[in-house]
């Protein structure tokens, strides 16, 4: 009898905020662009004598993560020192939070491809720092302490996630999460966002945890979902071989798709944990939580559910439009000012400005054609002064001049011309020079009906009302 | 008496009226410093050929200061403002960073390490217009009370007798300003490492609230219980000192925000109706019996008793109430809890000398990464940091930081409380001050104790509560033993009381003014 197992997963994320500053000194925190070592200070190189004093804007981009993952943001907690030596961790411990974090609990629903959906709790959230960057060049050990002090929240899930595919879908969740609140880029490749994954399996309706592997730099969406997939059949053939897993931890080379055995995992590294006591403890209270938390918007699922119910959208058109948090505003906005079919919004957003959106690699928010041209333009087609193929032109031309579409309709003469008279004329003088074409038609090749409505259209540049031409043409061809 | 000599605040005064120029004064205190000190501490110092020089210094900036003095008497000509240490001379304990000067912390692991910004309490000293002379020595990264553990040798000296320690950690402080090398030293005080050495050294030594001074810039050891503060040779010399380096900091989130209250002018204030109390606590010392591991109890020499009975007479003189028979329960346990705890702090503060990014690195070849920090902490640290590091590092390992750190933190705790009661303005005791002897001893012969880290832990023993409780507590002279050592007196006081201690001390000073024992000066000053 064959056994059929289920993957026990468990994700250690670090989310790298998107302050100014670093976390514990004024020094920049972005340093994507910038040479080794040009960031840094006294402060955040440990030299001898300095002090941390904590970055507000860190605190308040953790608090609002904190409330967006459901956790409970704590009064009073404090930051404690994890020793350990290492050439990139200049002071030679960490600041971190241990048992009094920033925040307890928490719990991320997020919805399957399928319609199902999972709910995974969050067992730690803190605030720390970022250590430097060791690279190793022939036999050298290069050090750069740009990214040291760079504020982090760690925030480690329960052992929740039941499959690669699952584990993939929560952090699409956790990063569009994360741009949505503006706590930080999330940009994996830039390591704005990191992901450790322990994985263990188990017969599938058991509850035991059996010894996990941890899984390091899993740091992109395509990783964590085949370093994962590899690593639960890895561990289901050593099981079905009879052999022990055993907790080692590994790492996954992305290029050639394989697990690489780094360490065996024998006994916890002992990191000393003891109050930072360098820094006050961090004390929120009621007034300041509300004033941080009065800021967090709808967050992207909500919305995602609200459109779906209150605009009757697909559930498929209403994810897409809350992809990404301007969008969705975008979305709303050209509705109010269209005053009409969300439906017919929903498409053309989704038809034609994603594609400019894709185009130019820009976000929404960053349209020249702002809502209110959107609706203009919509309007327009549903209107019969434009037709469609000129509306979608238009939404191009408004984007590269930010021309008001009204404005661009008139200067460059584009609305339908839909003068009964004028096309009947065109169309009898067609139907004069192309008398082969006419029989033809005749005699039953009625497909030769687009090839008039074309010639009408070449004429006029597109601009002749498509029914109408039809229509007349249909007269003229069936006396 | 030469212009060395002088009071901080009569120099201030004299070269603001242009009586005597900042120059003259540095001058004075540059031959003081020639005639007495001797070599300066170096790491390869060998035998100590000079038993009868000071050796406070580490670093000597003669160069920096006379530029400075010439800054400041130009000012004074150009009737510009000048700020109230105008041309007064001042040294640095070398555990501060001052930018541009080699700051060691009498270690070998930096004796390379020139600092490249100043720490706040020496900045705030030098924009009132201080004259920094250079860096002296202290036990090495402050980790000893005799001055001894110095990787820079010779150590210092006591300037009342040469073949005494100065007390430590602030050895070189102490001496320096009881020598006349420098009116004025900022040292630091973790467990008594401005009081002690100034109590040996016969002169003023004040432990500030914790928070009160900035730490930035001060090289860790303790960090919730280092304390920077003033050594003077009088008690309005280190309410001036004091008065400059307090307040808040927006580089250390520690300093406190509670407003620095003027210590100067009401210095003098009568101390009539103030009560201050002594308990029994404080005049008895508690050890661990080295046989059968017990505590024991032993008294503070008697003639160290009466001199602090003494002091408490002639403070009832100016009209204060003594009270008699406060309890502090917990101070025996003061030793072993801060034995505890700063190692814990020190273990983790001395992580990052590991050879990677500044300060000695190993020269022997090494194979990798590990071996690197092994040797470069084996031969750059001394015995004490070596001590302090293996002890820090098991009190706080997982298995046994709930019996010994977790246990020690509510042990400070309790201390703390002891505190409370006794300053509770609505409690039993309603005390403005407890008045303690500052050390068990007088000063002891150098290489007597040192080399016995549980013995010498001892004579932080009536100081070190008040850097567990936070709470100030200056050391000021009150009179000589037999052997013409100074006693030193300690008053404790509530969270920022700094200026009832200063104005307590100073009304001793003035009802002592004509004693006797105040026309002594130090053996080394009398045949210069």
């Amino acid at each position: 009898m064959t056994i059929e197992y289920e993957a026990v997963i468990g994700l250690e994320t670090h989310i790298q905020l998107n302050t100014l500053t670093k976390i514990f000194c004024p020094c920049k925190a972005d340093s994507w662009n910038d040479p080794p070592n040009t960031n840094i200070c006294p402060v955040c190189t440990g030299l001898p004598g300095v002090l941390p004093v904590l970055n507000k804007a860190a605190v308040e981009k953790a608090m609002l993560l904190a409330a967006a993952m459901n956790a409970e943001i704590q009064p009073i907690s404090f930051f404690d020192r994890k020793n350990y030596f290492y050439p990139d961790l200049p002071k030679g411990y960490q600041i971190s939070q241990y048992n009094l974090p920033i925040a307890r609990g928490g719990y991320l629903a997020f919805p399957m491809p399928d319609g199902s959906e999972r709910k995974v709790t969050i067992q730690k959230l803190h605030l720390e720092e970022d250590a430097g960057k060791t690279k190793n060049d022939f036999g050298r050990r290069l050090i750069d302490f740009n990214r040291c002090g760079v504020p982090l929240v760690e925030m480690v899930t329960g052992p929740d996630l039941r499959s690669a595919d699952e584990a993939a879908q929560y952090i699409i969740r956790l990063r569009q999460l994360l741009r949505w609140i503006g706590v930080s880029e999330a940009d994996m490749e830039k390591g704005h966002l990191r992901c450790d994954a322990n994985v263990s399996i188990r017969p599938k309706g058991s509850n035991v945890l059996n010894p996990k592997t941890e899984i390091k730099n899993v740091n992109s969406i395509v990783a964590v979902r085949e370093a994962i997939q590899t690593e639960i059949q890895r561990q289901i053939r050593e099981v079905e071989a009879g052999h022990r897993i055993e907790a080692w931890t590994l790492e996954w080379d992305e290029e050639s798709g394989i697990l690489r055995k780094m360490r065996s995992k024998e006994t916890e590294a002992d990191y000393r944990y003891f109050r930072e006591p360098d820094l006050l403890s961090l004390q929120i209270d009621e007034s300041w939580k509300t004033a941080v938390l009065s800021t967090l918007p709808e967050l992207p699922l909500q919305r995602r559910a609200r459109f779906a119910q209150q605009y009757g959208l697909p559930i498929y058109d209403a994810d897409i439009l809350t992809s990404e948090r301007s969008l969705s505003e975008y979305y709303e906005a050209t509705l109010q000012a269209y005053q009409g079919d969300p439906k017919r919004v929903s498409n053309w957003i989704i038809n034609d400005l994603l594609r400019i959106l894709n185009d130019l690699g820009i976000i929404a928010a960053d349209l020249r054609v702002t809502p209110a041209y959107l609706a203009q333009i919509i309007r327009m087609v549903d209107e019969n002064v434009i037709n469609l193929s000129t509306g979608k032109a238009l939404l191009d031309k408004v984007q590269n001049s930010g021309k008001d579409p009204a404005t661009i309709v008139a200067e460059e003469g584009l609305a339908k011309l839909s003068d009964t008279d004028a096309l009947e004329a065109m169309i009898q003088q067609l139907i004069n020079e192309n008398p082969q074409q006419v029989e033809n038609y005749r005699k039953g090749k009625t497909g030769l009906l687009g090839w008039f409505v074309g010639q009408v259209m070449k004429q006029t540049q597109g601009k002749a009302d498509a029914q109408l031409t039809r229509s007349i043409l249909e007269k003229y061809l069936n006396p | 008496m030469d212009l060395c000599d002088y009071a901080a605040y009569q120099l201030a005064w004299m070269i603001r009226r242009k009586q005597v120029s900042a120059v003259e004064v540095l001058e004075s205190t540059l031959n003081r410093i020639a005639a007495v000190d001797g070599v300066p501490g170096r790491l390869d110092g060998g035998q100590d050929t000079e038993p009868d020089k000071i050796h406070a210094f580490i670093t000597l900036t003669a160069e920096r200061a006379r530029q400075q003095a010439q800054r400041i008497d130009q000012a004074i000509q150009a009737g510009e403002e000048v700020g109230p240490l105008a041309g007064v001379p001042f040294t640095v304990k070398d555990i501060f960073c001052v930018e541009g000067t080699p700051s060691t912390a009498a270690s070998k692991i930096l004796s390379n390490f020139v600092a490249p910004y100043t720490a706040t309490p020496v900045a705030r000293a030098e924009q009132a217009g201080g004259i920094m002379l250079g860096k002296v020595n202290l036990d090495e990264f402050t980790f000893g009370s005799s001055n001894e553990s110095s990787a820079y040798r010779p150590s210092p000296r006591n300037p009342w007798n040469t073949a005494r320690v100065p007390g430590g950690s602030s050895g070189g402080s102490a001496a320096a300003v009881a020598a006349g090398e420098g009116c004025l030293s900022i040292g630091t005080d973790t467990a008594g490492s401005i009081r002690q050495p100034a109590a040996f050294c016969g002169v003023v030594g004040l432990k500030p609230t914790y928070g009160r001074v900035s730490r930035y810039g001060l090289i860790a050891f303790g960090s919730s219980l280092d304390c920077p503060g003033p050594l003077a040779r009088n008690v309005s010399d280190a309410a001036l000192l004091l008065q400059v380096m307090s307040g808040a900091d927006p580089h250390d989130s520690t300093a406190a925000n509670f407003p620095v209250p003027d210590y100067v002018t009401d210095l003098e204030k009568p101390i009539r109706g103030l009560r201050i109390g002594l308990s029994p606590d404080y005049f008895r010392i508690t050890y661990v019996e080295g046989e059968s591991g017990e505590l024991a109890q032993q008294p503070v020499p008697e003639d160290y008793q009466q001199a602090i009975y003494r002091v408490a007479g002639r403070l009832a003189e100016m009209g204060a109430d003594i009270i008699e028979d406060v309890p502090m329960p917990h101070t025996k346990y003061s030793i072993p809890a801060y034995f505890v705890i700063s190692r814990v702090e020190a273990a983790s503060n001395l992580h990052r000398y590991d050879g990677v990014k500044y300060g000695y690195r190993t020269k022997q070849p090494v194979h990798d990464l590990r071996e690197m920090y092994r040797k470069t902490r084996g031969e750059g640290f001394g015995l004490q940091p070596k001590l302090r590091i293996l002890m820090g590092m098991y009190v706080s390992a997982a298995q046994y930081s709930e019996q010994y750190y977790m246990r020690a933190l509510r042990v400070r705790t309790l201390i703390r409380r002891d505190f409370e009661a006794i300053f509770d303005p609505q409690g039993k005791y309603r005390l403005h001050a407890l008045l303690t002897p500052t050390t068990p001893t007088t000063a002891f012969p150098i290489a007597q104790v040192y080399g016995d880290s549980v013995l010498m832990q001892f004579a932080d023993q009536l100081t070190v509560a008040a850097n567990h409780a936070g709470v100030p507590a200056i050391s000021f002279p009150c009179g000589f033993d037999p052997e013409g050592l100074p006693y030193g007196a300690q008053l404790i006081g509530a969270d920022f009381s700094e200026d009832l201690l200063l104005r307590i001390a100073r009304n001793y000073e003035i009802v002592t003014e004509s004693d006797q024992w105040r026309k002594r000066i130090p053996p080394i000053l009398q045949n210069l």
